[in-house]
Order: C-alpha cells, then sequence, then structure tokens
C-alpha cells in the first residue's frame, strides 16, 4: 500500500527523517528507532507492525558506527557492560518479535510512552533541579 | 552484578521486538540509574551494543509475516549513519548534566509521539479522532 507512486518524493522525505532520527541517535546514544516508528507512520502513514518491521532493518547495519568511534576516542564507553547486555537484547529481541505478532501492540505502545515519559520527566528533573 | 546486567539486556530485548526499536532509549537511563554510570558513558556503552545487529532476531519475525519495507529501510539506515556523527559531535563538548537533562527532554518527546501513533489508524487527516484507548 505505501509501494511506488511518488517513490521518488517518498524516498527523499524517508531519508531527512531518518537524518533527523540520526542526529538523535548519535546525540543521546540510542538507536533512533523511538523516533523513526511514531514519524514513518505519522508522516508516511506505515502501519504500526510495518514500521517497526522497517524500523529493525534500519538497525542492522552498524549505523551508529561513526558516533561510538567519537565517544570512544573521549573514553565514553564501557565494553565490558556492553557485552554482558548484548545476548540478553539480542535474545530478548526474538521473545519480543514473537510476542508483538500475537499482542495487540496499541495498549503496550501506550504503557512504554507512559513509561518513558515518567523517565524523561526524571532525567530532566534530577538533572536541573538537583 | 554481572546477573542484573545480562537480566537487564533481556528485559531491553524484548522492548526491541515489541516495538521496533534499538533499545537505546530503555538502556541509557537504566545504565545510568541502575548501574550508576555517567550519562556520556551510558550513551557510548548504548551505542556499542547496538553495533552488532541485536535486533536481527526481531526482524525475522516480523519479515516472516511480510511487515518490511526493505528499500526505505536502506534509506534510514544511511541517513542515521551520517546523522548519528553529526549528533555525537554536539554532545561531547556538553557537560553531563546537561546532556542528561536533553536526553529527558527528548524522552518526553518520544513518549508524546509513541502515544500519538497509538491512536487507532483511521483514515481522517490530521488528530480528527482524538479516541485514546
Amino acid at each position: 500500500m505505501a509501494d511506488g507512486a511518488d517513490g521518488m518524493g517518498r524516498g527523499v522525505g524517508v531519508f531527512l527523517t531518518a537524518c533527523v532520527c540520526g542526529i538523535a541517535s548519535g546525540l543521546f546514544g540510542i538507536g533512533g528507532g523511538v523516533l523513526l516508528v511514531p514519524l514513518l507512520g505519522l508522516l508516511f502513514s506505515f502501519s504500526q507492525h510495518r514500521a517497526q518491521g522497517t524500523s529493525l532493518v534500519a538497525l542492522i547495519p552498524p549505523t551508529g558506527v561513526l558516533a561510538l568511534l567519537a565517544y570512544a576516542r573521549h573514553g565514553f564507553v564501557s565494553w565490558k557492560t556492553g557485552l554482558l547486555l548484548i545476548p540478553g537484547v539480542f535474545l530478548g529481541g526474538i521473545v519480543g518479535g514473537r510476542l508483538a505478532e500475537k499482542l495487540e501492540p496499541q495498549r503496550m505502545r501506550q504503557v512504554f510512552a507512559g513509561i518513558l515519559f515518567a523517565l524523561g520527566t526524571w532525567q530532566a528533573f534530577s538533572a536541573w533541579w538537583r | 552484578m554481572t546477573s542484573i546486567i545480562l537480566l537487564l539486556g533481556l528485559g531491553v530485548g524484548v522492548l526491541v521486538g515489541l516495538l521496533g526499536i534499538g533499545g537505546g532509549v530503555a538502556l541509557v537511563p537504566a545504565m545510568v540509574y541502575l548501574l550508576g554510570m555517567d550519562q556520556h558513558l551510558a550513551q557510548g556503552t548504548s551505542l556499542f551494543i547496538l553495533l552488532p545487529p541485536v535486533g536481527v532476531g526481531a526482524l525475522r519475525e516480523y519479515w516472516k509475516q511480510g511487515q518490511v519495507d526493505l528499500q526505505a529501510g536502506i534509506l534510514c539506515a544511511v541517513g542515521i549513519l551520517f546523522g548519528a556523527l553529526g549528533g555525537s559531535l554536539v554532545a561531547l563538548p556538553l557537560p553531563s548534566r546537561h546532556l542528561q537533562g536533553l536526553f529527558g527532554c527528548f524522552l518526553m518527546l518520544s513518549a508524546i509521539l509513541l502515544w500519538r501513533k497509538a491512536q487507532p489508524e483511521s483514515k481522517t487527516s490530521g488528530d480528527g479522532g482524538r479516541a485514546y484507548g
């Protein structure tokens, strides 16, 4: 449904959106999917599942490698903790992917959005009003 | 401590598959608060975790369902690659305290976007039907 037609213009739009997600990725040390998924849905009318699957494609290549090198040059990488976290994230991802097919993703996303909002408020508060 | 870290990874992984995200957005605050890391260190470590394709197992499940736009995904990957370099150049000189505050604001913004998308998908454009839940 979202294929073909004005493919070129849409491609440019998707690319520019991804650049914005990339800036957030380097700025905050994240993958960028948390921004990419809602934006693909809101701006390019991807269905929720399709947006999530497409976001996972964008996260397969080591997109953060240039940013990682910049952080590593400043000594801002805990290699050991990272290595311990990687297997869990991979295995958990398979479990989550299976769950996503069965669950109504709406409620899950709302719960996650609520947690994110609370976390964000906490972080901003503890940084600036301590 | 090691078992806490392993479990944390597993928990974040479930979110990766469930929401189609990289997981960094949950990893960074978890490392700051649970493991007591500095904001910059947590962000750099998160980028390291995202280096191997941790989402490939989850992607396989989506692929089987035909829920993948390969072309758009590749475009996004290229955009994120260079965007991330730009973002890191902004983040590194910032004091950790301000970076943490900004991260908090970013989380709030992402939460709002995710919530909006969580509305029932309807054909009406704009935010016509505000039927939450």
